[in-house]
């Protein structure tokens, strides 16, 4: 227990060294609190989640921080409320943070009312707490775990705090915002706020940040249909939030996180796609290959012109004819306009061609198993429909390849007509971010190697405990804000979204550190764990996607009896949440399946992860702390690569034994 | 100089007479003898002759023609014997610039002097400076096809021939904008109109026209044309052409480079215009969706360019025409909104109300139209029983953002029907909307249509939107409203314009003018809010992606082959095509070339690729020197930069594309 406080009380240090910062520079003006209930409408989703609660939960720490960052960033916009704020929570730090917790939940919950879907709309001017603390001071509070609670408290006041700002942020810019679980390739997920004026490059380069991994030009969106079985790659300039609105509420839809060769094959490997029909004997071999400039001269010739050509591409298909489950072949064609056929009895000159579709309204996905579901001749189907439609109907049409390649050609070579030049800006755009990201990580090792370990003491922030796993964050803390800052230099072409991209980034950077070497590890994420922690539910996640959970030593018993959730409750179940995660994950926050009932129901803290452990996937993941080590780490280095995690995880371990010895 | 004589009247030196013909090679014209020797220089000769007509004159542009050599004798400081003439030489002293007849790409002729002895390619850049046309390597001139005799008195005297004969052109620089147009145009209002008819589409051809005009049947029709090109490495006195010879002026090599409206007004006005020809004549084939584009993109242009509203700043000068632009521009803007202003200042969310009948296809259902009360509130569309229940809940409530919007319109039979396919995540819903009149129906039209793309009526192009329908409607009274399937006559009133005159005759035989009218509208709102230069280039964009664009057909024979076959060529690559059914069977890449051959004495063409691929083929349908120069020009083509500029590398371009004489 001593131990996990003190990470705490560590934490808190960072948080209030920052407040002092920050209101150092703001100067000193009292402001008449922000009405606490603001009329307007405005709301926001959560897609992926089975409630509001766990997506407030999960974006807490995450995201709550990026938001800050946000207003940092933005001072000027933000001024007011960020003094305001910050008066409180200095008045406030000494009150029980569960106060402040709990009301905002409880708000939450009203403002959602029924909370069933795993999409959850939450309407956060609702939501909005109240600002101050003071009137909840009266509430009968839960008492929390007498000691370490002022620290936590502090912190989940801090943590309300930033919950305020960053609603009150949100309401300012009256921007759509959703909260996004998107899942990563190793099963974990981690949720993202994702405003309407985003584009999927501007989520990509969040999750680069988020997760560290390398950038490259094939990691994109890609969403899931799991009812209709079918699949398609996000393009990078199309608007998310747009596209996950047309989502039913009770969608089974994803958003994953992964790599796919096919994003971007064509400008890989464009004879694959433009000289392939032609030649047909000889060619395959010799388009096999081909070298750079060639490739080069291709692409500009095909998507640098005064229009773009669309490669050629014909050939027989099968089609499901609407509503039945036969498939009938038929002589496709594609060209700018849409995809063609040739009726019966006619040639494949153009004054023939009847129209299939045109590509105006309708995206293009993969269709899977439906060989199975539909009895299609092959599993190399594409699909075409409206974005809109979320389920079977006789407006969707399914069209079989006799193999992969073809396949792909289809599907690319659809995109290329959709979207024309915009995809070749999109793969340059990746390309020269993919390149950034290479060159940034090795200035970024570079630099943070050495300075690691000495940081701690560097970092003057007011460290109440000057424990010494407490530092190590700080340090982190400290190089990743050093680098990050360097960073903001260096890319000063980088997009509007200062606050979710740049300083979020401190988080994944930290774990560049192991990477050296050097063991100055469970950096940011940790503090952002604890400044944002007032509910075990981040906790959880927190550690295990940002590090060192304390050993299992620490084990604290399940802290009494919070009467409390545990998302009202930040304190005590967080820290050992933390520490155990490859055990008995305490703690854990009910809310999500409680579905709605944010407020009370006792916490039975063991049981409750428990069950998410046995159905992560289902539930939404959004628990995944359960696999925390071998799972959740991997995530943030996971693009990185393969052979770091386990790198990772032996430092992990060695860093908890280390901590665990300490304490 | 030469004459020199004894007092008996013998010539004592060498000299001999020299008889020269002043006029363009008529053999009645008045010619003049000089006494020369071997050694007399041109120059002296020419002098001579000046002296001799004792007529006071610019003789300036006047050389020497040689008419059994065909041969131009412009070296002045050349002898008679360096050339080899002697005292059989008929010679004929005329002016280098005469006036010929252009036929422009958009069909009208215009007078203008060219020069007939220089290489024809400097002849076109020099009329192409004139037209101020940029890049003129891209054109060249072809021989008019023959005339059959018996149509030619009706349509001949009709025609209207603009003159630019008099204009005469600075040498080198470019020419000055003034007034918006090249300064060289505004000297007379002539000139003024010429450039008009330059710089501005022309209104559609009478289909009536359009139907007599010859149209290739075939593959091998296609060829036709091509047999037709001047060579570019000869001057127009060496091929045959003649003062006042009518010449076709067009694009021939399809890759135009840098294509920019601003500088560009007249030569994205001529390529619109050849692209339009090329579509409404059938030389580039297209489907019935793309063709209803390009008809609704003609409508649009014509719409503008009657209208004056030519969109863009054509060239200014920098100080007052700028100013008067910008205030136009305000006025505009001002009445615009304005005009939106009545409708909707008193309800800031401006909503249509009123009752329609509405018919909902289903399954099984045949009831007909029943009579709902219909309000259209931003994007949505509700509708309840009647009037009184308007407060409480609609019948239905659709969204009609994302939706498609089919018109079935018969202003004769006073039938208004708009058909709303709307998607839901169910798949899509039909709902067919009634109207009663033209005004009820175009705005609830522009609503759905703006609606669908996600604006509300509040957007400013709402008015703009209405009037686009009221005026296609009323294009439907006058123009095909009629009963037949057959075109109207010419039919010139500025609103009514016959949509047959929008499309190429198959789809005039295929269409009644009332079935095309709401196609062509349908395909219209897509492209009602492109400036008049955005629609032109938005209409060769589309016209470049079809399959077929840019291939310029030839009847060739392969070496080894027995039968005729086409050969394709493009900007990128030669096809070989079966002359009888028209497939594609191999395709060979420029970039792929090593080299080309050609044997003038066996009329072959040998050329080698990559990977020892070698092709040969003897010309049928043109001369190999027309297959050569396409090759050459296009390799020439791609070997232009930006950074050049408008620089024309003309000896690489003759040394690519000219004959063994150019070497």
């Amino acid at each position: 227990m001593g131990e996990s406080n003190e990470d705490i009380d560590q934490m808190f240090s960072n948080l209030l060294g920052e407040m002092d910062l920050l209101t150092q520079s703001l100067g000193v003006d009292t402001l008449p609190p922000p009405d606490p209930k603001p009329p307007r409408a405005e709301f926001n989703y959560s897609v992926g989640f089975k409630d509001l609660n766990e997506s407030l939960n999960a974006l807490e720490d995450q995201d709550l921080d990026a938001l800050m960052a946000d207003l940092v960033a933005d001072i000027s916009e933000a001024e007011q409320r960020t003094i305001h704020a910050q008066k409180e929570s200095s008045q406030n730090q000494h009150h029980p943070a569960s106060l402040e917790v709990p009301d905002f939940s409880g708000a939450a919950a009203l403002g959602y009312g029924a909370s069933v879907a795993a999409v959850s709309v939450s309407q956060y001017e609702d939501d909005l707490p109240p600002p101050p603390a003071d009137p909840m001071l009266d509430l009968p509070l839960p008492p929390p775990p007498p000691e370490p609670l002022s620290q936590e408290e502090e912190a989940a006041q801090a943590k309300a705090d930033k919950i305020k700002l960053a609603l009150e942020k949100l309401k300012e810019a009256k921007v759509k915002k959703l909260v996004v679980k998107v899942h990563m390739n190793d099963n974990s997920t981690k949720s993202l706020m994702v405003d309407e004026r985003q584009l999927a490059r501007d989520v990509l380069d969040n999750l680069f940040e988020k997760t560290h991994c390398d950038c490259n030009v094939d990691w994109c969106l890609y969403e899931i249909y799991t009812e209709l079985q079918i699949e398609r790659i996000f393009e990078d300039h199309e608007n998310v939030v747009e596209v996950l609105s047309d989502w039913t509420r009770d969608t089974e839809n994803k958003v994953l996180f992964l790599e796919k060769e096919e994003k971007y094959a064509v400008f890989k490997n464009p004879q694959n796609f433009y000289l392939n029909n032609k030649g047909k004997k000889e060619g395959k071999e010799t388009n096999e290959k081909m070298n750079a400039k060639n490739k080069e001269s291709l692409l500009e010739e095909s998507f640098c012109g005064t229009s773009i050509i669309v490669p050629e591409l014909e050939g027989a298909l099968y089609l499901k004819e609407d509503g039945k489950k036969s498939w009938k072949r038929r002589y496709f064609l594609l060209r700018a306009s849409g995809i063609y056929y040739v009726p019966k009895g006619k040639t494949k000159t153009s004054r023939d061609l009847a129209c299939f579709i045109q590509f105006e309204n309708v995206n293009i996905y993969y269709g899977i198993q439906c060989k199975m579901k539909y009895k299609a001749p092959t599993d190399y189907c594409f699909v075409l429909k409206h974005p809109q439609i979320q389920k079977e109907s006789q407006y969707i049409k399914y069209l079989c390849c006799d193999d992969a390649r073809t396949l792909n050609q289809w599907v690319m070579g659809t995109r290329i007509a959709k979207y024309g030049k915009t995809l070749y800006d999109n793969y340059q755009r990746a390309m020269a971010r993919a390149g950034l990201a290479s060159r940034w990580t090795n200035l970024g090792t570079v630099s943070t190697g050495p300075p690691a370990p000495p940081a701690p003491p560097a970092t003057g922030l007011k460290t109440g405990t000057t424990q010494a796993n407490g530092q190590i964050p700080q340090a982190a803390h400290s190089v990743s804000a050093v680098l990050e800052e360097a960073q903001r230099h260096a890319e000063t072409t980088k997009d509007k979204k200062p606050a979710l991209g740049n300083h979020e980034p401190g988080a994944p950077r930290a774990h560049q550190l192991p990477k050296s070497s050097l063991p100055p590890p469970p950096p940011l994420r940790r503090s952002s764990d604890v400044c944002g922690s007032p509910k075990t539910a981040p906790r959880a996640k927190g550690p295990g996607g940002g590090f060192p959970a304390p050993p299992d030593d620490s084990l604290p018993p399940p802290p009494p009896p919070p009467p409390l959730e545990d998302d009202q409750l930040p304190p005590p179940p967080p820290d050992f949440n933390d520490a155990p995660p490859d055990f008995v994950p305490p703690p854990p926050p009910s809310f999500a399946g409680d579905a709605g009932s944010p407020l009370p129901p006792p916490p039975p803290p063991p049981p409750a992860p428990a069950p998410e452990v046995a159905k992560p996937p289902p539930v939404g993941v959004k628990r995944p702390p359960v696999p925390p080590k071998r799972k959740e780490n991997p995530a943030p280095p996971g693009g990185g690569g393969s052979g770091e995690q386990d790198f990772m995880s032996d430092l992990m371990k060695a860093l908890q034994k280390k901590r665990g010895n300490i304490s | 100089m030469a004459g020199m004589k004894t007092a008996t009247g013998d010539y004592i030196d060498s000299s001999w007479e020299l008889r020269v013909f002043v006029g363009e090679e008529d053999p009645e014209a008045e010619s003049v003898t000089l006494r020369v020797t071997g050694e007399s220089h041109i120059g002296g000769v020419l002098l001579k002759v000046v002296e001799e007509i004792k007529r006071k004159q610019d003789w300036s542009d006047h050389a020497i023609w040689w008419e059994q050599k065909r041969q131009w004798l412009l070296q002045t400081h050349w002898t008679l014997d360096k050339y080899g003439i002697l005292a059989d030489a008929r010679l004929f002293f005329g002016p280098q610039h005469r006036p010929i007849i252009l036929r422009l790409p958009n069909r009208r002729a215009l007078r203008l002097r060219a020069s007939f002895s220089q290489p024809l390619f400097q002849a076109v850049a020099a009329i192409c400076r004139l037209l101020s046309i940029r890049h003129p390597e891209e054109l060249s001139l072809l021989r008019a096809p023959e005339k059959k005799e018996k149509k030619k008195k009706e349509k001949e005297p009709e025609e209207e021939l603009y003159d630019l004969t008099k204009v005469v052109l600075a040498g080198g620089v470019a020419p000055a904008l003034f007034r918006g147009m090249p300064a060289h145009f505004s000297d007379s209002t002539q000139t003024e109109a010429c450039y008009h008819m330059l710089s501005r589409p022309q209104p559609p051809p009478d289909p009536l026209l359009l139907q007599r005009l010859p149209r290739p049947s075939s593959l091998l029709d296609k060829t036709q044309l091509h047999s037709r090109w001047l060579d570019s490495s000869r001057c127009l006195m060496q091929q045959g052409i003649k003062a006042g010879d009518m010449l076709w002026l067009r694009f021939k090599y399809y890759s135009f480079f840098d294509l920019d409206p601003k500088t560009d007004p007249v030569r994205l006005t001529q390529l619109y215009e050849q692209a339009r020809w090329d579509l409404l004549l059938e030389e580039t084939d297209c489907t019935e969706e793309e063709m209803m584009v390009f008809a609704a993109l003609q409508y649009h242009i014509n719409k503008l360019s009657q209208s004056g509203e030519v969109g863009e700043p054509t060239g200014t000068d920098p100080g007052l025409d700028d100013l008067d632009a910008a205030l136009n521009n305000l006025e505009v803007k001002l009445e615009g909104s304005a005009s939106t202003d009545v409708l909707d200042n008193l309800t800031t969310i401006p909503e249509l109300k009123d009752h329609l009948r509405i018919f909902r296809p289903r399954k099984l259902t045949l009831k007909g139209y029943r009579q709902h009360w219909v309000v259209f509130k931003e994007t949505t569309l509700s509708y309840y029983k009647s009037q009184d229940e308007a407060p409480g809940d609609p019948i239905q409530q659709l969204n009609l953002k994302g939706c498609e919007v089919v018109p079935d319109v018969n202003v004769a039979s006073q039938k208004f029907y708009i058909k709303l396919l709307v998607p839901s995540p169910e798949g899509m819903s039909e709902i067919h909307l009634r109207c009663q009149d033209e005004q009820q129906y175009a705005h609830w039209m522009a609503g759905c249509r703006l609606a669908s793309k996600g604006r509300t009526m509040a957007d400013s192009s709402y008015a703009s939107e209405v009037q686009a329908i009221l005026a296609f409607l009323s294009l439907q009274r006058t123009g095909g409203g009629g009963s037949g399937n057959h075109p109207q006559g010419p039919d010139a009133s500025a609103e009514g314009i016959n949509p047959y005159g929008l499309v190429a005759p198959r789809f005039q035989r295929k269409f009644k003018a009332k079935q095309l009218t709401p196609r062509i509208l349908e395909a219209h709102q897509n492209v009602a809010q492109l400036s008049l230069s955005e629609a032109q280039l938005r209409f060769i964009q589309a016209w470049q992606s079809l399959p077929d664009f840019g291939i310029s057909y030839v009847v060739v024979r392969f070496k080894g082959s027995r039968k005729d076959e086409i050969l394709g060529i493009a900007n990128n690559r030669l096809i070989r095509i079966d002359l009888a059914v028209g497939d594609m069977v191999k395709t060979w890449r420029f970039s792929n070339m090593r080299q080309w051959n050609v044997n003038w004495d066996i009329r072959q063409v040998a050329i080698e690729f990559d990977e020892h691929i070698n092709v040969a083929f003897s010309c049928v349908s043109a001369s190999c020197r027309i297959v050569h120069e396409y090759i050459g020009g296009y390799i020439f083509l791609s070997t232009r930069e930006r950074a050049r500029g408008e620089e024309l590398d003309e000896d690489l371009f003759l040394q690519l594309t000219g004959g063994h004489e150019a070497f």
